[in-house]
């Protein structure tokens, strides 16, 4: 139910719309990429999906990095906009299950989003390379492993907008964190392990062991972010 | 029967005491009428009784159920409007209403009879952030009125409302008790308008209950303290007044 409800808030939000067309600009990034500079791809001796990730992935990322963000900071506005969260404390529901309902619309949001993303790559990959063996698989893999480390930075993202009632400060804060992320070397496991530094890895692009890493790094800072936003939730009712 | 009891309850933000060991008798079914000037710490007791802020001292029972272990039950049994209006403004007064249906598993007709009840029917398909303040209002006494509670919790219900408006909330509140059985607290500056409407009345001031009981017990007790009492204006005006004076003497 709380699923449904978070939806219909969303009404005339622009959420959905954000998502959709964000989807389109990343998927069209691939597109446009293959078919403006095609020879220099073309050439090159590796797997097709993994020519495709490593040419426009970053790009693709930032896009749904952002969106991640963008996306979090409506789902919160609408709540503090005209202090509907007041009346929603009121009620008996907690703002955990809030919070967590949000969270399952954003990864919903997300998951339409890497959708439409790992079609493009799937199209790229057929028009320009031609049908290959296990291209399914290779891009499911890729596109769970993204997703899996988005996790962290959607519920980051929320925690935050759940915390300022100022969607600027929420946003601004997000914009900081995608563009620190960006200058994250990558060579560095540790300092790659930044929770908006993560959905920037590509699959196809680590060795077994180091994919693995990543997958636990992002399953456990998953938690964490969990456990945090629970935290911060309780903290700042104690203090009210 | 008391439906709302409170007994020493008590709030402090660090050296400030905003509620100062009330203890508060509702009775069932009746229109109660909490009073006090600004910052006397009405807002804060309703606050504590919806668990939106904790107590530091004192417990309160509603309905049977005591803080903060029945929480949720207290929550599904009061209907509160709080400070002011509280809406999504992107949804329509009826969407506004239809999600705090779904909370609270009432019937899909509770929606339209909120609606009926608080006069806002032919503007339920308008976007709430553009209602005008007074049906801002009654769309915030709509999310309360929602299932017929048995106890509402109002503050300041008629704020921003014309005098038409004004009559018609009062009527409404008035006759809650007899026609659904409610037992009503609210807050109000309109102190006419309280007298009017309340059975019982509370008087708080500086977070202390300066008086309980109903408008005739107010008299009688003004009466034997030389305070006027020609109306409930002159007299909570002259009980406020002594408190002060007392409260700088004591200082």
């Amino acid at each position: 139910m709380i699923v449904s409800l978070e939806c219909k808030k969303l009404k005339r939000t622009g959420f959905k719309a954000a998502f959709f067309g964000g989807g389109i600009l990343a998927a069209a990034v691939p597109a446009l990429n293959m078919a403006f500079r095609s020879e220099a791809y073309l050439s090159m001796d590796a797997p097709p999906v993994k020519i495709l990730l490593n040419a426009n992935w970053q790009m693709m990322a930032m896009l749904n990095v952002l969106l991640i963000v963008a996306g979090a900071c409506i789902l919160y506005h609408i709540e503090y906009a005209d202090h509907a969260i007041r009346k929603m404390r009121t009620l008996p529901f907690s703002e955990s299950a809030v919070f967590f309902g949000k969270t399952a619309v954003l990864v919903s949001a997300c998951i339409l989003l890497l959708a439409i993303e790992a079609a493009s790559i799937f199209g790229c990959s057929v028009h320009w390379f031609g049908p290959a063996a296990g291209l399914y698989r290779e891009i499911l893999k890729n596109f769970g492993f993204f997703l899996l480390l988005m996790l962290p930075a959607i519920l980051l993202s929320l925690a935050a907008a759940s915390v300022c009632r100022n969607m600027w400060t929420a946003l601004g804060t997000g914009v900081v964190c995608v563009f620190a992320a960006t200058m994250i070397p990558a060579q560095n496991f540790a300092l790659s392990l930044f929770p908006f530094a993560l959905p920037f890895r590509t699959f196809s692009d680590l060795s077994g062991s180091a994919a693995r890493n990543y997958a636990i790094a992002g399953a456990a800072e998953t938690v964490g972010a969990a456990a945090l936003a629970i935290l911060i939730l309780k903290i700042r009712r104690s203090f009210e | 029967m008391n439906i709302i009891e409170t007994q020493n309850l008590t709030k402090t933000y660090g050296d400030f005491t905003a509620v100062s060991g009330i203890s508060l008798h509702v009775p069932k079914g009746t229109v109660y009428g909490f009073l006090g000037p600004n910052g006397a710490g009405k807002s804060t007791t309703m606050k504590l009784f919806l668990g939106l802020t904790q107590p530091t001292g004192g417990s309160f029972v509603i309905d049977g159920k005591r803080f903060p272990g029945g929480r949720v039950q207290i929550l599904k049994e009061v209907g509160s409007f709080i400070e002011a209006p509280a809406f999504y403004g992107n949804l329509t007064g009826e969407e506004n209403l239809e999600i705090i249906r779904r909370i609270l598993g009432l019937p899909r007709s509770s929606v339209a009879d909120a609606l009926e009840l608080t006069g806002l029917t032919q503007h339920r398909r308008k976007l709430a952030k553009k209602y005008s303040i007074g049906m801002k209002q009654r769309l915030g006494l709509a999310g309360a009125l929602i299932g017929r509670p048995p106890v509402l919790i109002l503050d300041e219900p008629t704020n921003g409302l014309d005098p038409v408006g004004i009559h018609e909330i009062r009527s409404l509140i008035r006759s809650l008790p007899q026609q659904f059985g409610c037992t009503v607290f609210v807050s109000s500056h309109l102190l006419s308008e309280m007298e009017l409407m309340a059975d019982n009345i509370g008087i708080l001031n500086h977070g202390r209950l300066l008086f309980e009981g109903t408008l005739d017990d107010l008299k009688s007790s003004a009466a034997a303290q030389g305070c006027p009492t020609g109306s409930l204006e002159d007299t909570f005006l002259a009980m406020i007044d002594a408190d002060n004076r007392q409260r700088g003497g004591a200082r």
